[in-house]
């Protein structure tokens, strides 16, 4: 059970929730890769992507190592495995609707009630 | 017996999303409740601190839905733009949906049905997202992660399936 609170997993989300982000892990799952193959399909400068990068060493989704001259990136999957356990917790923020559509549909029945005794 | 009524999730092929709900009221309640501009406003909960500014839904063939919201910073800050491409009253709905950012900047596009069941005054709605690409689908299910808005569970097994 993951708990609400949980720092780490913050971490984990925030950097999960930018697009660019989300798409270096998506490059990443395919292997290693280098920060100038990971800036090129975003189109972005090497600083800005490394920027992103570091904001996914921070929650620790990615590592990076130097090589020489290289900043070689890979994938960390354990957090990415932690963050899969809230799916239940999204599935609940849908559910958190349709349980609001249930209350309007008990409305809706009970309208449907008294206009029928009105006739 | 009770069917289950807890939402149930899962992604059958690579480019889609399934939800599963069960709601006890017959079907043409459930239907109102979901095409009626007025009705969806009460339960199309934002997320926090969003407003929902624009509601327009014509379920018929050919009709359009549009929705806007607005946040603290943007107003828009997001619209949902889509055509009903087939209605069959009470039973099977199927509409496109652009997503986009208040910016114009197209978030994503999809494209919904909804099939509904009744038996018994109890309705089992079936919402099937298809989208034009894995890519696409495992982003909306991560960009629920931030708005809650699109899917709002995430899928990472694509990600989780590769050696790390």
């Amino acid at each position: 059970m993951v708990l609400d609170r949980s720092p780490r997993l913050d971490l984990v989300f925030h950097a999960l929730a930018h697009p660019a982000r989300r798409a270096i892990i998506r490059q990443l799952s395919g292997g290693e890769r280098n920060l100038s193959e990971l800036a090129s399909p975003l189109k972005m400068t090497f600083p800005a992507a490394s920027k992103h990068v570091r904001v996914l060493e921070g929650a620790k989704l990615v590592r990076r190592r130097i090589a020489g001259r290289q900043h070689l990136c890979r994938l960390r999957a354990a957090p990415l495995k932690e963050a899969m356990l809230w799916t239940e917790q999204f599935r609940q923020n849908w559910e958190v609707r349709f349980e609001a559509l249930d209350s309007l549909l008990d409305e809706m029945k009970s309208e449907e009630k008294s206009r029928t005794r009105r006739r | 017996m009770t069917p289950k009524k807890g939402l149930q999730i899962s992604t059958p092929t690579d480019t889609t999303i399934v939800l599963t709900r069960t709601f006890h009221a017959p079907c043409r309640l459930v239907w109102e409740a979901m095409f009626t501009p007025d009705r969806m406003r009460r339960w199309m909960l934002p997320p926090p601190g969003w407003t929902m500014t624009r509601c327009e839904c014509e379920a018929r063939a050919g009709g359009a839905l549009r929705l806007a919201w607005k946040s603290e910073e943007a107003d828009p800050a997001m619209t949902l733009q889509g055509v009903f491409t087939e209605v069959v009253l009470h039973e099977r709905i199927v509409h496109t949906e652009t997503m986009a950012l208040g910016s114009g900047q197209t978030i994503g596009s999809l494209l919904e049905m909804h099939e509904f069941a009744e038996q018994d005054g109890t309705t089992t709605m079936r919402i099937t997202q298809t989208y034009d690409s894995k890519a696409d689908r495992d982003g909306a299910l991560a960009s629920g992660m931030d708005q809650g808005m699109e899917a709002g569970y995430m899928q990472l097994d694509a990600v989780l399936a590769q050696p790390a």
